[in-house]
């Protein structure tokens, strides 16, 4: 058949072809991945053109002169005989092409190539891989397992594997804990996390048993992933007896814990290796860990026991900065080299666009200045996989500012990684930082400039189900329903979200609470007091069971915010309080000054008497809200400081009149980019108290025309141009 | 009225005698500790303890003309004849900071803490802490140059651990250093690092000092003698020669007032401002001068790796160089990147090449280029993730913390804090940010290729002398074209860590382009063209941009310190040669403990000063010998419009046979006289030394009505 067409035809395609999102693990992307970076064991027919290969059995025994992709690469010239090394280029390439835009890849079509591949030789089991990793993009569960046992039944697994073989020749079981290990990775990608936890603790087991370290290392690692993505409550029956780090402690581990002594095993058995890659993975993944556990000592008693019970964010940032000290060691990883070949199809690449062909011109633009640079215009020569994780550790560190309270490194973070990382990753961790723009827009500059960039996101990760795009969406369109108070609208849209998450218990938790926590919301704005507050409570009991803490400081706000809502101001402090000490201890500042804000509410509806202290409260928090807090946030806090003047019985507002106004109009302005209608209301309705008392009676008139026309959007909401409605 | 009564004679006893080589000039007790700093004539620093252990000893270099400590006394302040103020940490005399913010001789220096901790009107807001040390583990510092330093690390890790621990202390509590020069211009800056404002007092207006007369005056010629900022930080007394003039709007004919006005004037500047925007300014200079300092970081990393980098790149060329002079002589016509090429591509090896390989490089020499260049590329990649990207992200995050505090304007905007300058320079530390991670990217896989490089030259030279070659790394045969092509006889590298006149722009590749345009619409850096910059470039952009945001909050502040009083004391000689006419001098401020109305007023004015001088022989030939001190000053104006004034002075006769030497104001009110003998003139005259508790002194209040009396002293004549 003709392959080159094939080739051709992908690599045009590939250009032009949109990266639509998909839901992926992040380690997952990287174990496929470093699969391939090997390959050894092919003998494949010399290539006539290399004069060089001096010693078989190298790494890349190979050499091409810098012309030979182009003499090749003549798409109708009619049918060559395929190298075998050419061929695993091809499936090399298709691999990256299919974990870089997941499920985007048509999955029919490259089926089609790979079963006429598989027939024609039928001792290329790498073939079974992909086949495997294309059911897996697409959620073929069965197609999926099949091709996996098929692969590792055929090839015994010892077709490029990175691993580095063991010291002994214990080669004879094959490779049955890498089977294993896969297996594990792919009950996880499908959601079954219980039969991932089983088949893994096996592959502990058997790797132990062959001692296997490398693949010990990886499988320490996937379980590491896996509890830290999976919300369990009891591992009591399934990591029990064959795990031996912590049988050999002796004591009943919380889960926590016994991640925690999994994930400090697992570093050290992967810097011991010299596996760097994997260094790097684990670094993230403790940065992860730090992010949002408390650091308890096992042992809590003695005259050196801290009583600091608090996360550690400088923990945090020293682990996300050890694991980009990947970029400079990749280099001395003990068994990658790229493979030959690697580049030529860049270049193919490279010859459609009119700049790249300089690199294959004979003339050589030696001196000249501009050139120097021509350099960087170059693909890169770092391995993919390496810039993959140094990009997640940008992403990172985006989502680590979002909750520590640092909206501009927040924001340079996911542009670092937006403007340096897309064209290496996987389109599911572009979307992630695309969504984390939008957010940021959303809740900076409002809606309508984030629904414009959420429209070109769109066509830029074409939606699938479960993608990271929808869910934003979903979470857009409800926050901007709530404010506008399209009630129903709200309600349909969080029930939406609700459907997206999987059934299985401890599967897809965030978005699980998101939904649960949206529906609360809606709940109070529709007054229903008592249900919004039995929703808050069951969500409170399902996040402290699964110990989702920072989940817990953002329930036992919206409570408080229910007491509030409802009246019961009293009621409501103890929540807003105990809030306020979960976010300390886990150094939320910026939802710490939000309930500080609460708080400060809270005291301010309990009487005048107490609006000296809701002030004060509220100044306290002020350079953390206007610094990091979003339009709505800032307006809250402008609000409630204007309030807090208004009812402070010793203010006299014809004295100090602006001290209150400046306040209120920004409140005004940021809440009508926000379309808040009811906030906005209340606004202008304090600006017409103040203005009468002024006795200006000009602006007077024009605050209480604003109010009205705030009201009147709130009491009948509009469904005129609202483009998105339709699309649900 | 002469008031020697109190004079006690004790003989002091000697504690301890020790030779210096020089003249000591200037000296200071430290604060806290029993630390002598002293300034000789030939310019060194001796720091001792009160034993006379020297403790060490440090030249600057320059004409030392002022020194002081720093209220907590952990660092030197020294003032230099250029005009430079250098901070000097006291467990070694390392420069900590040296700013330049005078251009002729710092004549004196004044440090003053926040006496009180921070107590609000409304004791509310003073708890704003620094969140970054929260956040981020302590901050990178300046990467040390190869080569320069070398053995003694373990003291320099000493060194630096103090440094660090400094530069957090320094920023616990408020304090203002202010500086006065030669030319009469005053420099403020907080913890003696940012600097928050500068005056002249040339360019004040002075209401008269005479009850009635209208004209307002100006001070011509004036240099400073000494300054000193009150407790609170609220007012500010300067003590300067000068010619006072009239200052006649409208004809601008500015004639001399009166007769000699030249002489000592003492001056009260209105600073506070200081005092009412402590907590802003506080916050402001504790994000301001730490920001400082990261650039510092950066700057250095950025000029340790263009230097490192370009000697590494310069032995390359050394040793790759002399191929292409072969090439020439064995009359080829092609380059060096060509005949390698062909060598790559299994050609026949030319001759050239052979010998170049063979003989001229051989194995040894392109293993030592190899780890040369090699090495190189390791530190600079260690310097950009230890130094480099840290201090940009902490950059960024004090940025954001400012940005914060700028946006709430009813606070901060009266410090100058504009919140779009701020924005600015917020986009420009993210722009920074992805500069350095392209940078290291590019970094990165240049290291990557010349190793890869280097690893088939030396198979080709193995293959060459027809050695084994199977103990070699593998190497990458694509990777070796792109090195030829693009790297061989260009440095990428350094280009991008050279400032170069020249607008080099990089050339961008068309997708990353429209990522760029297209990631405006999600709220990406307005600027498209960032990327074309080389990162030396953007540093240097962020850095003016910093410069322009900081420079606001300097120039409201210098705009609101303000005049309030003037007052002449006695005057001088107008020779030319009276600017360096040595005066002793001295200012302090004691609590109010004589005055009752303290309690009824604020806690402003519970510190009453006190200045006191020596009056030079020639200025009043009828009261020769005498010591002047006044008080009250500060209030005064205050107390005028009251209707009485709160000055009053008193004039100390000298006795007979003695003359002062130097006096000051110590502790609890006292003044210090040293006295010397005048009639023995050679050997040791007795020196003796006068304490007098000044509140005991029978103060003399001066009313300012007095038309014609220009000098106040002349209303204390007897």
């Amino acid at each position: 058949m003709d392959l080159e067409n094939f080739v051709f035809k992908k690599v045009t395609e590939e250009i032009e072809a949109r990266k639509r999102a998909s839901e992926r693990v992040s380690f997952h992307l990287h174990a496929p991945k470093a699969l391939f970076d090997l390959v050894e064991d092919i003998e494949a027919p010399a290539d006539p053109k290399s004069k060089h290969s001096d010693k078989v059995g190298e790494t890349s025994p190979y050499v091409h002169p810098p012309n030979y992709a182009l003499k090749e690469f003549e798409p109708n010239s009619g049918i060559f005989l395929r190298t075998n090394w050419q061929i695993q280029g091809y499936l090399q390439e298709q691999a990256d092409a299919l974990e870089k835009n997941g499920s985007s890849f048509s999955l029919n079509a490259f089926e089609l190539i790979l079963r006429q591949l598989h027939k024609l030789a039928p001792e290329l089991h790498r073939v079974h891989f992909l086949r495997y990793l294309n059911s897996l993009c697409h959620d073929d569960y069965f197609a999926a397992l099949e091709n996996l046992h098929r692969y590792f039944d055929y090839s015994a697994g010892t077709e490029g594997i990175d691993f580095v073989p063991p010291a002994s020749g214990s080669n004879s079981f094959g490779r049955y804990e890498i089977a294993l290990l896969f297996l594990g990775m792919m009950h996880f990608q499908f959601g079954h996390p219980k039969q991932a936890l089983e088949v893994l603790t096996e592959a502990v087991r058997v790797s132990q048993q062959l001692s296997n370290d490398t693949c010990l290392a990886y499988t320490l690692a996937a379980i590491c992933n896996l509890l830290s993505e999976i919300g369990v409550s009891n591992t009591a029956g399934i990591l029990g007896s064959s795990f031996s780090p912590l049988t050999s402690i002796g004591i009943s581990l919380s889960v926590q814990q016994q991640l925690f002594v999994l994930l400090r095993g697992s570093l050290k058995r992967a810097e011991s290796l010299k596996l760097k890659r994997l260094v790097a993975s684990n670094h993230l993944a403790m940065a992860k860990f730090d992010l949002t556990h408390v650091q308890r000592p096992l042992v809590s008693f003695g005259p050196k026991a801290s009583m600091k019970l608090r996360t550690c964010p400088t923990n945090v940032c020293k682990e996300l900065r050890l694991s980009s000290h990947l970029i400079s060691e990749f280099g001395f990883e003990s068994s990658t080299m790229t493979t030959d070949g690697a580049f030529s199809t860049a270049w193919l690449k490279n010859l459609q666009k009119p700049l790249g062909s300089a690199i294959l011109s004979q003339e050589n633009g030696s001196g000249s200045n501009e050139n120097a640079f021509q350099f960087c215009v170059q693909p890169s020569s770092i391995p993919g996989s390496v810039l993959q994780l140094i990009g997640s550790s940008y992403l990172l560190r985006a989502t680590a500012w979002e909750l520590y309270g640092s909206a501009p490194l927040a924001r340079i973070n996911a542009l670092v990684y937006a403007t340096c990382f897309t064209d290496a990753s996987s389109s599911s961790d572009a979307a992630l930082a695309y969504v984390k723009l939008i957010q940021h827009l959303a809740v900076f500059r409002g809606y309508k400039e984030a629904f414009a960039a959420l429209k070109i996101a769109e066509e830029k990760f074409l939606s699938v189900s479960k993608s990271r795009i929808l869910i934003l969406k979903l979470q857009l369109l409800h926050e901007r329903a709530l404010h506008r108070g399209h009630l129903k609208l709200a309600q349909q849209v969080c029930d939406e979200l609700g459907v997206l998450a999987s059934s299985v218990t401890g599967v897809d938790m965030e978005l699980k609470t998101e939904a649960s926590l949206r529906h609360a919301r809606t709940l109070l704005a529709a007054n229903q007091y008592s249900e919004a507050a039995a929703v808050a409570h069951s969500l409170f009991c399902m996040c402290y069971k699964f110990n989702l803490q920072v989940e817990n400081a953002t329930v036992l706000l919206l409570l408080a915010e229910v007491h509030k809502r409802s009246g019961n101001a009293v009621l409501g402090l103890p929540y807003a309080l105990a809030s306020l000490s979960f976010c300390q201890s886990f150094n939320l500042d910026l939802l710490k000054a939000s309930a500080t804000l609460t708080l400060a509410e809270l005291w301010l509806s309990l009487g005048s008497n107490h609006a000296k202290r809701a002030l004060s409260l509220i100044q306290g928090a002020l350079p953390m809200i206007l610094g990091h807090g979003g339009l709505e946030l800032r307006a809250r806090a402008y609000i409630a400081e204007a309030k807090c003047y208004l009812s402070d019985p010793s203010f006299s507002v014809s004295e100090n009149s602006e001290v209150v106004l400046d306040p209120l109009s920004q409140a005004s302005v940021e809440l009508q980019v926000l379309e808040y209608h009811e906030l906005a209301a209340e606004t202008f309705y304090l600006m017409a108290t103040v203005f009468h008392k002024l006795g200006q009676l000009e602006e007077r008139e024009e605050a209480a025309n604003s109010f009205k026309k705030h009201m009147m959007a709130l009491k009948n909401p509009l469904d005129d141009e609202d483009p998105l409605f339709n699309v649900l | 009225m002469e008031t020697d009564e109190d004079q006690r004679v004790i003989p002091f006893q000697l504690q301890f005698d020790k030779p210096v080589a020089s003249q000591i000039k200037i000296a200071e007790w430290n604060p806290e500790k029993d630390l002598l700093a002293m300034v000789t004539e030939d310019s060194k620093i001796l720091l001792h303890r009160f034993n006379w252990q020297r403790l060490w000893t440090i030249s600057p270099g320059r004409c030392i003309t002022s020194l002081c400590w720093r209220p907590d006394g952990k660092a030197i302040a020294v003032g230099l004849e250029d005009g430079t103020v250098s901070l000097h940490d006291v467990e070694n005399g390392k420069l900590l900071r040296s700013l330049k913010s005078h251009t002729v001789a710092v004549v004196c220096l004044n440090w003053e803490e926040d006496g009180h901790l921070i107590r609000d009107d409304n004791g509310n807001i003073s708890t704003y802490e620094d969140r970054t040390s929260c956040f981020f583990p302590p901050a990178p510092r300046v990467p040390r140059m190869p080569g320069v330093v070398s053995g003694d690390t373990g003291f320099m890790d000493d060194n630096e651990d103090s440094f660090q621990e400094l530069s957090n202390s320094s920023h616990q509590r408020f304090n203002i250093l202010c500086s006065g020069d030669k030319d009469g211009s005053i420099c403020f800056s907080i913890f003696g690092i940012f600097p928050i404002g500068k005056i002249n007092i040339h360019k004040f207006c002075f209401p008269t000092p005479l009850v009635g007369t209208q004209a307002t005056y100006r001070l011509l010629n004036a240099s400073i003698y000494k300054v000193a900022l009150s407790k609170d930080l609220c007012h500010l007394i300067v003590m300067c020669s000068g010619e006072l003039i009239e200052d006649n709007d409208a004809s601008r004919d500015r004639r001399t007032a009166g007769h000699g006005m030249h002489g000592l004037h003492s001056l009260m500047l209105d600073t506070s401002i200081f005092w009412k925007r402590k907590n802003e300014l506080h916050q402001v200079a504790q994000q301001a001068s730490n920001i400082e300092d990261l650039t510092e970081v950066i700057r250095a990393s950025l000029s340790v790796m263009c230097k490192q980098w370009s000697d590494a790149m310069h032995t390359f060329h050394e040793k790759f160089d002399p191929l292409s002079t072969l090439i020439i002589d064995h009359g080829l016509d092609s380059s060096p990147q060509e005949e390698f090429l062909s060598l790559l591509g299994g050609a026949r090896t030319s001759p050239p090449v052979h010998q170049f390989l063979v003989n001229s490089l051989g194995e040894v020499g392109a293993k030592r280029v190899s780890k040369v260049v090699c090495g190189a590329g390791k530190e600079l990649q260690l310097i950009v993730l230890n130094h480099l990207q840290p201090a940009a992200e902490i950059i960024g995050f004090r940025m954001g913390e400012l940005r914060g505090l700028s946006r709430w304007r009813a606070r901060y905007q009266g410090v100058g804090l504009d919140e779009t300058l701020i924005n600015n320079a917020t986009e420009k530390a993210g722009m920074l940010l992805v500069q350095v991670e392209r940078f290291m990217r590019v970094l990165s896989s240049v290291v990557q290729q010349f190793s890869n490089f280097f690893n088939w030259l030396l198979k080709c030279i193995k293959l060459l002398m027809s050695e084994p070659s199977d103990q070699l790394l593998p190497y990458n045969s694509e990777l070796a074209v792109i090195f030829l092509k693009f790297l061989y006889d260009q440095d990428p590298v350094r280009k991008l860590l050279e400032l170069s006149e020249a607008d080099c722009d990089i050339e961008i590749e068309l997708e990353t382009m429209q990522r760029v345009k297209e990631l405006v619409h999600f709220g990406g850096f307005l600027d498209c063209e960032y990327l074309r910059r080389t990162l030396a470039k953007e540093f240097q952009q962020m850095e003016s941009s910093f410069k322009e945001a900081f420079l606001m909050p300097f120039s409201t502040i210098s705009e609101k310190i303000l005049c309030e009083n003037l007052l002449p004391l006695f005057s001088l000689p107008s020779s030319p040669a009276s600017t360096s006419f040595p005066v002793p001098t001295s200012i302090s401020y004691y609590e109010d403990s004589s005055h009752a109305m303290s309690s009824n007023q604020t806690s402003q004015n519970s510190f009453i000063d006190y200045i006191s001088f020596q009056i030079p022989e020639e200025s009043f030939p009828e009261i020769a010998n005498c010591i002047g001190i006044a008080r009250g000053f500060m209030n005064d104006l205050i107390s005028v419009k009251k209707g009485y004034s709160s000055l009053e002075a008193v004039l100390l006769g000298v006795p007979d046979g003695y003359h002062c030497v130097d006096l000051s104001l110590y502790k609890e009110s006292q003044i210090v006289l040293l006295l010397n003998e005048t009639t023995s003139s050679e050997g040791s005259g007795d020196a003796c030394m006068m304490i007098v508790q000044a509140n005991d002194l029978p103060f003399v209040s001066i009313s300012r009505s007095t038309s014609l009396d220009y000098w106040m002293l002349h209303q204390l004549k007897i």
